[in-house]
């Protein structure tokens, strides 16, 4: 088996469809928010607006595809660097632990996609996060994964909680409750990670965080998520502080979000 | 209630644990040396292999069996310090050239169509060997001085058990025709064979 592979090789079966970021920006269904405006960021997950189950069950489908993604760069982490100074032994455990945390969100979400009226292959599948885990520097590859996607894992998590809670879903409420503690777990190893792998190597950190920058500008996708009145997804912060990120950081992305939304926006124009 | 004061033996009558052992401290931490070393390839493999199957169930159980011996490569891990060894990446090495060339060809398999090859050289033909290898130890070793390597030894079998019950089943969920089963069968003698002429996956002189 080859070391490191490409997004376009991951192995699928006949139920899923894969979509390039293109087309699923340029989506039809992606409808106007305001008379004045050509765009919005996406459905809201507001139980008294009349699209919030469907936005729901889309949601827990991106969220089932991302778990396998998520698993499977994981697992490629696993195999792709021999253990040394840039990879260390524990680094790989903590991969190791992190695939079979991702496997059990796996089966989770199959089985809440299920309890709210999905099936696998209802949606299409997008496979930027696993591109992101394709980057041949580990240091780079846990930040863009660990800290970007797993952040976005976790406003995702706390949006459907505040979701189950809100439509009095016990059964989604407490299945989004731990599998955030998980993914709170995953962001806090990728912060220690990117700590100690670049403690003498400041350049390298730099080029980390901006690895980090461009993924969270792009899972903003366009203002989807953000601090905004109207995001679907939002910045969940105290859980974000929770995994090691500082207030500034926070800040950070919630800026990236607004920037994210105001070119998507005057894109449109 | 009984006298506090009598006296009683040091070991209570039902427990017949004995003193002596096959295996030295050195020979115990050659052995753990070549477990850790296993395992760490077994977990690498398994993670690679996720992305490469396209089975939904297959690939939710690998990244599960992942994390389980990336836990035993860490129990092993951290017993070789307690064996003398304070450098265990001296001892963190394959028994033998046969037994890298097992996991040369074990891990071969890559194509989406060949997830039947992946499972039949772990769980039919490397999980069995480390049962025998594992129960090898635990059954020879001194059952007091060497009793943390036991302990870990134990739960290790646990999940090889558990693992091994997992992938069997999966393969059998796998193979419909008579076709697959002579490529199960044919790929697991090719692999059974380079580890049968490397003695096992602690090398000649013992089982596993």
């Amino acid at each position: 088996m080859k070391r490191h592979m490409q997004a376009t090789e991951l192995a699928r079966d006949e139920r899923f469809v894969r979509i390039s970021t293109e087309e699923r920006f340029n989506d039809p269904r992606q409808v106007p928010r305001e008379p004045g405006s050509k765009r919005r960021p996406g459905p809201q997950l507001r139980p008294e607006r009349h699209e919030a189950p469907d936005a729901a069950r889309a949601m827990m489908h991106a969220i089932f595809t991302g778990e396998i993604q998520a698993l499977e760069g994981a697992g490629r982490t696993c195999w792709d660097f021999e253990v040394g100074a840039d990879s260390p032994f524990e680094l790989k455990l903590d991969m190791a632990r992190q695939c079979w945390d991702e496997a059990r969100h796996c089966e989770i979400s199959v089985k809440l996609g299920d309890h709210m009226g999905t099936e696998v292959g209802e949606y299409a599948e997008n496979v930027v996060l696993f591109e992101a885990a394709c980057n041949p520097d580990p240091v780079l590859r846990l930040t863009g994964v660990n800290r970007a996607l797993e952040g976005l894992a976790i406003d995702v998590f706390n949006t459907m909680r505040e979701y189950g809670q809100a439509t009095a879903d016990p059964v989604l409420e407490f299945c989004e409750d731990w599998m955030l503690a998980d993914e709170v777990t995953h962001v806090k190893m990728g912060s220690d990670w990117l700590r100690r792998l670049t403690e003498n190597d400041p350049e390298r950190r730099a080029r980390a965080l901006e690895f980090q920058r461009v993924v969270d500008k792009l899972f903003s996708a366009g203002g989807f998520r953000g601090d905004e009145d109207d995001s679907p997804v939002k910045l969940a912060r105290r859980f974000r502080e929770l995994a090691g990120f500082t207030p500034a950081e926070v800040e950070e992305i919630s800026q990236l979000s607004r920037q994210a939304r105001a070119e998507a926006d005057a894109a449109v124009r | 209630m009984a006298d506090p004061k009598k006296p009683r033996p040091a070991f209570a009558p039902w427990d017949r644990r004995e003193l002596p052992g096959a295996f030295t401290v050195e020979e115990s931490a050659r052995r753990v040396g070549h477990y850790k070393w296993v395992e760490m390839r077994l977990f690498e493999a398994l993670g690679g292999w996720v992305a490469t199957v396209p089975e939904l169930d297959v690939k939710m159980r690998l990244g599960t069996h992942t994390y389980k011996h990336a836990w035993h490569a860490e129990l092993w891990h951290k017993r070789l310090p307690e064996l003398r060894e304070m450098n265990p990446e001296r001892l963190t090495q394959p028994a033998n050239d046969d037994v890298v060339a097992f996991f040369d060809a074990m891990t071969e398999p890559e194509a989406p169509g060949e997830t039947i090859e992946k499972l039949v050289g772990v769980y039919r033909v490397l999980i069995p060997h480390k049962i025998a290898a594992y129960t090898y130890h635990l059954n020879n070793t001194s059952q007091i001085t060497d009793a943390p390597t036991i302990r870990s030894l134990r739960h290790a079998l646990d999940d090889e058990f558990e693992d091994w019950r997992d992938g069997e089943m999966l393969i059998q969920s796998l193979i419909d025709t008579e076709e697959e089963v002579e490529r199960a069968a044919a790929h697991q003698a090719q692999l059974e064979a380079i580890l049968v002429r490397g003695g096992g996956i602690a090398g000649k002189g013992s089982i596993g």
